[in-house]
């Protein structure tokens, strides 16, 4: 399986992403940025697609909402992906308006039976106008969403089953509610249908509130923490397919080569849930 | 109609628009021959994309800031000179090599420009823009020298003509059309063979415009050598786009290095993506949807 490893294009890292393309496989960027560019940036966009691969990342459609997703703002992404050719595109399981008004937040939805229905037509209706269809990606909460009633694996198990979907698996998300609700990752992920998990994003956070309601938020401004890492190896051991891992990070940039290491970490922490993948075929085989 | 009746300034106006005409034409004729889908280069090699900008001289500035940024040639005053730690082993490409050789003894910034011994070493950068089609090489420059030949055969052809005619007629007052025709065959030669081609104007756009968020924080790049960034923005932008007391050596080394103006804010030069950003905080591209509303709480995605 030849998994590939990237970053979040972000300009202030445009240096060192450019001087580390031989070490980057592909690059993340945001595609809602260019919806309203100009000709010159969405052509310079092009270039960069020209030199790496490139894959697109949505944050306003508001793919978890009863209400239809805004077709403009499909169309806009279809222009895009007509424009750059991304190996994929992505979007979040998440709302971000509602009544008229942005809510400025990827927000969780509630995890019951009309959301998923919505956010199903939702992904019809992306996987018409674009062409083909987005991966979706779970996100971060600091409350557990009112009025669900299922948790948010068999919530977001069901829609990537239903909408044969793939899953962008963001690992610090995940990590990030495991410990604000206090479930266990590892179980989340043997829930996940292995088969749909096609990419992951790897970030850091950190913790805010007094104590007692502490909870640990997804800033992208800080290092992937160790467990993060530990995730990445089991859903190596599980993932059936090649895997896209992509690092975020928006602010309080390090070094390029702190997030080298990040990368190449996350490199070794995916090829060892790999060999363990592998040690288990090979039992089976034996047996 | 003959044009050639026309009377004086009705003819002149005609020409003008003649010459408008065939000199924009030619115009539209070489960038769409020389147009094309941007060839995959090294867009970190600092040294390719100087050369691209302004050719060896940028290039040789690049190199000089470059070295003198991770403390391998010392500056005093508008000298510049090798530091005393430092090899020409310290680095790998030839063009540092070649610097840190020459600066040995002590010299201007400008004493490199005429270097035979650093003349292959830049030609080399231009023979890899040649052969990606940024820079005419001598196929390019010959189909521009046809164009260019057409159109001074037109303007001049018709030109000349109607002075003949003139003349044939007992007219001399022909001296604004003789001047019209000068002005004409040489606005024809300025366009006709631009120091890039179009695929390579269209690259360097498009270099600068994903450089754009280091030239939008020029002013918190550090010296030191430590990234990638002042050498960058020095590739990208020129001398004048380091900013900040700390690159002051560059304005004396190279008083003409002027700061340039032009704005290059935009989707790549914001440093908060779609939208979120409050307070201290910089919340990232992932941030939100449309819009920040009551603040980011965590990106979330």
């Amino acid at each position: 399986m030849s998994d590939r490893f990237g970053l979040g294009w972000r300009p202030a890292l445009a240096a060192g992403i450019l001087s580390n393309l031989d070490k980057i496989d592909l690059v993340e960027v945001i595609a809602d940025d260019f919806f309203h560019a100009a000709k010159r940036e969405r052509r310079a966009l092009r270039t960069l697609a020209s030199q790496t691969a490139v894959t697109l990342h949505g944050v306003s459609l508001g793919m978890a909402s009863a209400v239809p997703v805004d077709s403009r703002r499909l169309d806009k992404m279809a222009r895009l992906c007509g424009e750059v050719g991304p190996v994929s595109w992505s979007e979040h399981l998440a709302f971000v308006r509602g009544g008229g008004i942005e809510i400025g937040h990827l927000a969780a939805p509630p995890r019951t039976s009309a959301t998923i229905d919505g956010t199903l037509a939702n992904l019809a209706r992306a996987r018409t106008i674009v062409g083909f269809a987005p991966q979706v990606e779970n996100v971060a909460t600091l409350i557990d969403p009112p009025g669900s009633d299922r948790d948010e694996a068999t919530w977001i198990a069901e829609i990537i089953r239903e909408a044969k979907s793939d899953l962008l698996l963001d690992l610090h998300n995940l990590y990030a509610n495991a410990l604000n609700f206090q479930f266990d990752p590892f179980a989340f992920i043997a829930r996940l249908p292995a088969e749909r998990i096609a990419a992951i994003h790897l970030a850091g956070g950190k913790w805010i509130g007094a104590n007692g309601a502490r909870r640990l938020l997804d800033d992208h401004l800080h290092d992937v923490p160790d467990p993060v890492y530990d995730l990445l190896a089991a859903v190596g051991e599980r993932a059936t397919r090649s895997l896209t891992v992509i690092l975020e990070r928006d602010g309080d940039f390090p070094a390029i080569d702190c997030l080298m290491d990040q990368l190449e970490r996350a490199r070794q922490a995916l090829a060892q849930g790999r060999l363990r993948l592998a040690c288990k075929k090979g039992e089976a085989a034996t047996a | 109609m003959n044009p050639f009746d026309l009377p004086g300034p009705e003819f002149l106006g005609f020409y003008l628009a003649l010459a408008a005409i065939v000199i924009l034409g030619s115009v539209l004729w070489r960038r769409a021959a020389e147009a094309g889908s941007a060839p995959r280069i090294d867009l970190a090699d600092p040294y390719l994309i100087a050369y691209l900008r302004g050719g060896a001289n940028e290039m040789l500035c690049v190199g000089l800031v470059s070295l003198i940024d991770r403390g391998l040639l010392a500056v005093n005053g508008t000298q510049i000179q090798r530091a005393p730690n430092a090899t020409p082993n310290s680095v790998r490409r030839p063009i540092e090599k070649a610097l840190l050789e020459i600066y040995e003894k002590p010299g201007t910034a400008t004493s490199i420009f005429d270097d035979p011994g650093l003349k292959p070493i830049c030609d080399e950068h231009k023979e890899t823009l040649e052969r990606n089609g940024l820079l005419p090489d001598a196929g390019v420059a010959q189909a521009r020298l046809v164009r260019l030949i057409f159109a001074c055969c037109l303007l001049g052809g018709v030109g000349v003509l109607k002075i003949m005619i003139a003349l044939d007629r007992g007219r001399t007052n022909i001296q604004f059309l003789v001047i019209l025709i000068i002005v004409a065959l040489g606005v024809a030669i300025k366009f006709a063979s631009p120091r890039l081609t179009e695929k390579g104007a269209t690259l360097l756009a498009d270099i600068r415009t994903l450089y754009a968020g280091l030239k939008d924080r020029a002013y918190s790049i550090r010296p030191g050598g430590a990234t990638l960034d002042a050498l960058m923005l020095t590739a990208a932008f020129g001398m004048g786009a380091l900013a900040g007391e700390d690159f002051a050596y560059t304005r004396t080394l190279f008083p003409r290095a002027k700061s340039s103006t032009s704005s290059l804010s935009s989707s790549w030069g914001s440093s908060c993506g779609s939208s979120c950003s409050s307070g201290s905080s910089s919340c990232g591209s992932s941030c939100g949807g449309g819009g920040c509303g009551g603040g980011c709480g965590g990106c979330g995605g």
